[in-house]
């Protein structure tokens, strides 16, 4: 017994000895006096709790290690390979060719785009012709293109600020002129606030996400424009359709979310309504008085694209706060476009401060892009100035979409789902030839109602409606085409077939301006609706 | 904090800029304008070849635009908003960076977040670096096709990513990926390092992934010919599928383009979400691009049958023949033959003749090395490639942030700067980013080194050289040809 402590003597020392070093330095070490007293009061004469304690701190240091562009390795898909396997299925792999040629009619169809030479206007002149035509195709709805004071404020504004902003917003991107034309935009619709993008497309599809995150809760209509579908894609928020520019079903789809959310007795979260004033896809226009009351009823935030309706309609070119008489703050997003009816560029979206400075960090395609260049900002602040100054801009307009609408309305052949006031038509085809109707007439309902509207969705997967829309879309072409040989410029609505979330029916959209007084717009109107006759009666 | 970022300023984002003053009566939270002005020093504007000018040929020729075309061309590129000056730019463009066609888009962040949906969708994998824009991240995620992130520059994670994507297919289904896309950078903007390029043309034979470089920051500012990073890395720009960039930066215009071969290009234009629904970029925009580009390019006299028309000779007929000519080495495009530009537009003789636009890409490659290495030698911890004019200089403590700015904006020649934070980079290296321009002189750079030197001994920001090794600024500002001229190519 003796001996063997004896033995083990110096073993105890040296022990002792080393514990007493780390002691030492331990204490040397600065903060150990505090990791001291925390092991003390933590653990208090209770295993478990420095056991929890240390549990803790390896699965915090094991989230920290874990790298953030982890490969699923752990995975039972994982497949392990040596290199040699690997370098053989490298050499075996094929891609497929990073872009598939067009087909003969995409070709055809982009050689036969219109090039304008020289400005655009009312009366452009073509590249493949030479010959000036009537335009009722660019968006040149109040005539501001071509505009000599403007012109005389945009080379005056160049020579002040040159060009390009050579920077975003954030970081010494921000122009006198950017703010005042906010302010202008501001003032014009009577919103508290208002925020400049550089480009229309962009304004629509970064508002969205800089709002609507995961979980909350988008009702949009089910034939919103692209620049919307993207944005509330990227948004990832849980989205609900309405029929189209259906009041009625929107109502519905409102009532029952909040239903499903009593019952799942779900948190409640940001609630957003998403519609456009008028629509880019068929020109219908929505009831703003009955959406806002829903919208207060409901308690909802509205994002409302005007990208078509501002410069358009009501009587000073307000849209559609002014032509159905309801405040714009009342719109907790007013989305709309500096390229339509200021013919600048660019987009704005308006609201309350708050909304608007929110999105001075979070709008991604503002926070990252560089600001629009000074002379764009002050030609659409100049175009608001004569917005104000000339509100028969407007009468004008209008006028020349009812004498179109006289005409157009009385063709039999096809069928326009716009609004009357609208001042862009679409004009579809009328569904009654049986020659084109593979499958059974599910559109055949006269007015484009709800159910012609619910239908497409469930139609989306009929066999032969992509060969209809086919057939439909070499149809307009034709008529585009033949109206251009006789002077008129008209464009079918180009989509993104395969990408649209609602593939829309073909159509050819006219876009009908001031410039042309209401004699030439008859005129040209009747060269295209003799067009209609000849090209649609001749397939029937 | 809000006081760094969005100064309103007025005038010509130039080498100098003006700035609209403004005060705070409540900590920040809401900030005044006073209606003075103050005249700074511009180091932060991307104005890498000084083109943003209120004159000079290119303003000029820009007014003449205005007169002829107005300020719209009304309307998507689709639906009767393509003007005869949009097929020039885009020829021209093409040209520029040595590719067969281009496409012109009214903004750059819609280039990346509206095209790149056209090109990969379902079953292609996308591989990006993980520093790569927020446009691209847009774009990528509205394409639906699936993400892995490669370490930044990091050229062994990158093979070792792709090995894995290839050897292992898509997740679960373990199918072949129908393609694969790798977007990079030619020159980051928050950490001025360049992609290399080199390695990734290696890695692109043998993968077979299909390129996509995105240079924004770098086309017009990088290579001797100001053609981008593969100019600078003398590649030749048809073996890479596709190149991206803007024209806010270099040419002082705005939006930007994308250029492939001519199938791509084709179905962009009409698959890109851009064609049909965004407008058109505008012919001021338009003219700005074609005129500094032709300044950057020199533009061939007709009279003249010398070796530089000869050259142009030889690349028309490469057109003819179409897609890349595979590996060879990049031989530079030539100047702009007269017949790409628009028959009313002229340039004075100092721009045509590509020496103006030669020496802004000398003066901006010595500025940017002069300023990168004085900054080292000063004892800063700088990112980035010797070569890019940007230089983010690290500040690591957020609470610097507005320090720096502030002591720079007070001093007695203010100096303006871009100091960034999270989210643009983590949170732990908060940076001061400076973007040098052809437009600065020399005493501008000495001016600004003079600046940091004082700044950075206030907050002790020199913690790249030992106090012994490092140099005074005084003999940065003697040496400064010596620090220019370092390391170039």
């Amino acid at each position: 017994m003796n001996s063997t402590t004896a033995t083990l003597a110096p073993l105890f020392n040296f022990l002792e000895y080393s514990l007493t070093t780390a002691q030492t330095t331990f204490d040397k070490l600065p903060g150990s006096a505090v990791i001291q007293r925390y092991v003390k009061s933590s653990h208090q004469n209770d295993p478990g709790r420095t056991l929890l304690e240390l549990i803790l701190i390896i699965f915090a240091i094991r989230t920290l290690l874990q790298s953030r562009t982890r490969a699923d390795r752990s995975g039972k898909h994982f497949i392990k390979f040596s290199d040699k396997e690997i370098d053989e299925l490298v050499d075996e792999w094929i891609p497929e060719p990073l872009a598939q040629p067009l087909s003969t009619t995409e070709e055809s169809d982009l050689a036969a785009l219109p090039i304008i030479a020289g400005p655009n206007g009312s009366k452009p002149k073509l590249v493949s012709t030479g010959k000036p035509t009537t335009n009722l195709a660019s968006f040149n709805f109040t005539g501001l293109a071509g505009n000599e004071h403007i012109k005389q404020r945009a080379i005056e504004t160049l020579r002040k600020y040159g060009l390009g902003s050579c920077g975003p917003p954030g970081f010494y991107g921000t122009l006198d002129v950017h703010m005042d034309l906010e302010n202008d935009i501001a003032d014009f619709l009577g919103a508290e606030s208002a925020i400049l993008y550089s480009q229309g497309f962009s304004t629509i599809s970064s508002v969205i996400p800089a709002f609507c995150k995961r979980g909350d809760i988008i009702v949009a209509d089910r034939s919103v424009n692209f620049a919307l579908q993207k944005g509330i894609q990227i948004s990832r928020s849980t989205v609900r359709w309405f029929d189209h520019n259906d009041l009625n079903s929107l109502e519905e789809v409102l009532i029952s979310v909040e239903k499903e959310r009593k019952k799942r007795r779900g948190p409640l979260t940001r609630r957003f309504i998403v519609t456009e004033g008028i629509f880019q896809k068929d020109g219908a226009m929505v009831d703003l008085p009955k959406l806002i009351e829903l919208k207060y009823q409901y308690k909802y935030r509205l994002i409302l694209d005007e990208s078509y309706s501002f410069g358009t309609v009501g009587r000073t070119g307000r849209g559609l706060t002014e032509l159905y008489n309801v405040p714009a703050s009342k719109v907790d997003m007013l989305l709309g476009s500096c390229a339509t009816g200021l013919a600048s560029a660019g987009g704005f979206c308006a609201g309350s401060r708050t909304v608007i400075d929110h999105q001075r960090i979070n709008g991604p395609s503002f926070v990252f892009s560089a600001s629009m260049p000074a002379l764009l900002a002050v030609a659409a602040s100049e175009g608001i100035n004569i917005f104000r100054n000339t509100p028969s801009i407007f009468a004008t307009l209008q006028e020349n979409v009812r004498a179109a609408r006289a005409i157009l309305d009385r063709v039999d052949c096809i069928t326009i789902p716009s609004h009357p006031a609208s001042p862009i038509i679409h004009i579809h085809v009328r569904q009654q030839s049986p020659a084109f109707l593979v499958p059974p007439p599910i559109h055949s309902t006269p007015t484009p109602s709800r159910s012609h509207y619910s239908s497409i969705l469930s139609a989306k997967d009929v066999p032969g409606r992509d060969a209809e829309y086919d057939a439909e879309e070499r149809l307009l072409q034709e008529v585009v085409e033949e109206a251009l040989a006789q002077g008129v410029l008209v464009t079918r609505a180009k989509r993104l077939r395969g990408q649209e979330m609602v593939e829309p029916r073909p159509s050819i959209r006219l876009a009908l301006t001031t410039a042309l007084t209401k004699k030439e717009t008859e005129k040209a109107v009747n060269v295209l609706k003799t067009v209609l006759v000849k090209v649609l009666g001749k397939k029937r | 904090m809000d006081e760094c970022f969005s100064q309103p300023v007025t005038g010509v984002a130039g080498r100098t800029i003006l700035l609209l003053d403004r005060i705070s009566p409540d900590y920040n939270h809401t900030q005044l304008l006073t209606g003075t002005k103050t005249r700074a020093l511009n180091i932060s504007s991307y104005n890498y070849l000084g083109f943003a000018q209120g004159r000079g040929g290119c303003a000029d020729a820009v007014e003449e635009a205005i007169k002829r075309y107005g300020v719209s061309t009304l309307g998507a590129r689709l639906e009767g908003g393509t003007s005869d000056l949009h097929m020039i730019s885009e020829a021209l463009v093409a040209r520029f960076v040595g590719m067969e066609a281009a496409l012109i888009s009214s903004m750059g962040f819609a280039t990346n977040s509206t095209f790149i949906p056209a090109l990969v969708g379902k079953g292609c994998l996308v591989i990006s670096d993980e520093f790569n824009h927020a446009s691209i991240r847009f774009g990528v995620r509205l394409s639906g096709a699936h993400v892995r992130m490669f370490k930044h520059n990091n050229m062994e994670n990158l093979e070792a990513i792709l090995r894995e994507a290839i050897s292992q297919g898509q997740p679960k289904t373990h199918r072949p990926w129908k393609k694969i896309l790798l977007i990079v950078e030619g020159l980051y903007s928050m950490e001025g390092t360049l992609v290399n390029l080199p390695v990734i043309m290696a890695f692109k034979k043998k993968y077979k992934f299909y390129l996509f470089v995105d240079e924004a920051h770098s086309i017009g500012a990088l290579g001797p010919h100001g053609r981008g990073v593969a100019d600078y890395f003398g590649i030749d720009p048809r073996s890479i599928d596709i190149l991206m960039g803007t024209f806010t930066k270099s040419f002082g215009a705005a939006g930007g383009y994308i250029a492939g071969n001519k199938q791509l290009i084709d179905r962009l234009r009409v698959y890109g979400h851009s064609g049909p629904y965004a407008e058109s970029m505008t012919p001021p925009v338009l003219t700005q691009v074609v005129a500094s580009m032709a300044s950057i390019m020199g533009v061939a006299l007709p009279s003249l049958d010398g070796p530089s028309s000869g050259k142009s000779v030889v690349l028309a007929h490469g057109n003819g023949n179409g897609v890349g000519v595979g590996d060879e080495e990049y031989h530079h495009p030539g100047p702009a033959p007269p017949s790409a530009l628009p028959t009313w537009l002229t340039l004075p003789p100092q721009l045509a003749s590509g020496i103006e636009g030669l020496t802004r890409l000398r003066r901006l490659a010595f500025n940017s090395r002069y300023l990168h290495n004085g900054l080292i030698k000063l004892g800063f911890i700088t990112y980035g490639h010797p070569a890019s004019p940007i230089v983010p200089l690290l500040l690591f403590n957020p609470g610097k942030m507005n320090m720096f700015h502030r002591m720079m904006k007070d001093r007695q020649t203010p100096i303006v700067v871009v100091v960034v934070a999270y989210p643009a980079t983590p949170l732990v290296t908060s940076r001061v980013r400076f973007c040098v321009s052809a437009a600065h002189t020399k005493e501008d750079v000495d001016m600004v080194l003079r600046a940091c030197d004082e700044v950075g001994d206030v907050l002790d920001l020199k913690h790249g050289l030992r106090r012994g090794v490092r140099w005074g600024v005084d003999e940065v500002i003697e040496k400064a040809a010596e620090l220019g001229s370092a390391g170039a190519n």
